[in-house]
């Protein structure tokens, strides 16, 4: 993607970055909290199995996998502020689409993997259930990558931020401004 | 420069500043208060969270259990505050340090009384 001429003033533009920054900070610690449900849910299942749907470790799951696709999508509506972000044919940021792809992926294995245990009062840690909340934060994972370079490097470009000193770190900024970081033609 | 409806004087000029503040609204480097009440909620939040745990199912969660997840937890939302108010008002004149200390140092005192004082 050639670098697109200015469609708003540069020191609106920052505000509006940052203020995605501010989305993308809350959801960054609400992902690391899952990180640490993770260990807290294992340890439950490895000490009763499955007892009830309605543990707390469920609670605190559960109610993540709600608030990130929900959370990424706030981000979604208010990305439309920013021209430059905008991805192929005018629609939503490809990261930020995947991101809230995989959330809301995340969000309905919820459903699946309770109605798999109503038959099957287990937790094996491999059942094809489970496979799929995993799936669906990887693919999360990867979009949020992606759109946070994107978020920064052009926060870079406004100099807003310090490029980074690490020339390999500084030529994936600059791929990244030039729309080449993962593919020629979708930015 | 095309403007949205509203805006600019209606032909030819442009941005003004006027227009340039009323298309920001509220700056990010004002927006402490907000972020640090955010901050605390999520900390009440996570303790409630926590103390669900340990007060209704104590056979699965022991308490200290419980005040390791809070105690882990509270760090990752005091990094996120940090990042919050820090990257809001870099480059500009606005500090809020004095707030920031105060906030984490309450909240730090605050798990550390919980830890000592509840559940047990």
């Amino acid at each position: 993607m050639a670098q697109m001429p200015a469609l708003l003033p540069k020191e609106v533009e920052i505000q509006r970055l940052k203020k995605i920054w501010l989305i993308v900070i809350a959801m960054g610690s609400t992902a690391a909290s899952v990180e640490v449900d993770n260990f807290v849910d294992g340890s439950l299942h490895q000490t009763s199995i499955r007892d009830s749907a309605f543990t707390p470790a469920h609670w605190w799951l559960y109610s993540h996998f709600v608030t990130l696709p929900l959370g990424w999508a706030a981000a979604g509506m208010y990305d439309r502020k920013v021209p430059i972000l905008r991805g192929p044919n005018n629609s939503i940021n490809t990261g930020l689409k995947m991101t809230i792809l995989g959330y809301l992926a995340t969000m309905f294995t919820i459903g699946v993997n309770e109605m798999w245990h109503f038959w099957f009062v287990e937790e094996i840690f491999a059942v094809p259930n489970h496979w799929m909340f995993n799936m669906g934060v990887v693919v999360a994972f990867m979009g949020a990558l992606a759109y946070v370079v994107r978020v920064y490097a052009r926060l870079v470009e406004l100099g807003a931020e310090t490029p980074g000193e690490n020339p390999y770190v500084a030529e994936m900024y600059k791929m990244a401004l030039e729309g080449k970081l993962y593919s020629r033609s979708i930015p | 420069m095309t403007l949205p409806k509203g805006f600019g004087s209606g032909g030819g000029g442009g941005a003004g500043s006027a227009d340039v503040e009323k298309m920001i609204g509220r700056r990010v480097e004002n927006m402490t208060g907000m972020i640090t009440l955010s901050y605390i909620a999520a900390w009440l939040a996570t303790f409630g969270g926590t103390a669900a745990g340990y007060f209704f199912y104590p056979w699965a969660y022991p308490t200290p259990s419980g005040h390791y997840a809070f105690i882990v937890l509270t760090l990752v939302e005091a990094i996120g505050y940090l990042f919050c108010v820090k990257v809001m008002q870099e480059g500009t004149q606005k500090n809020s340090n004095g707030i920031i200390a105060v906030t984490l140092a309450g909240t730090a005192i605050g798990t550390v009384a919980i830890v000592m004082f509840v559940g047990h």
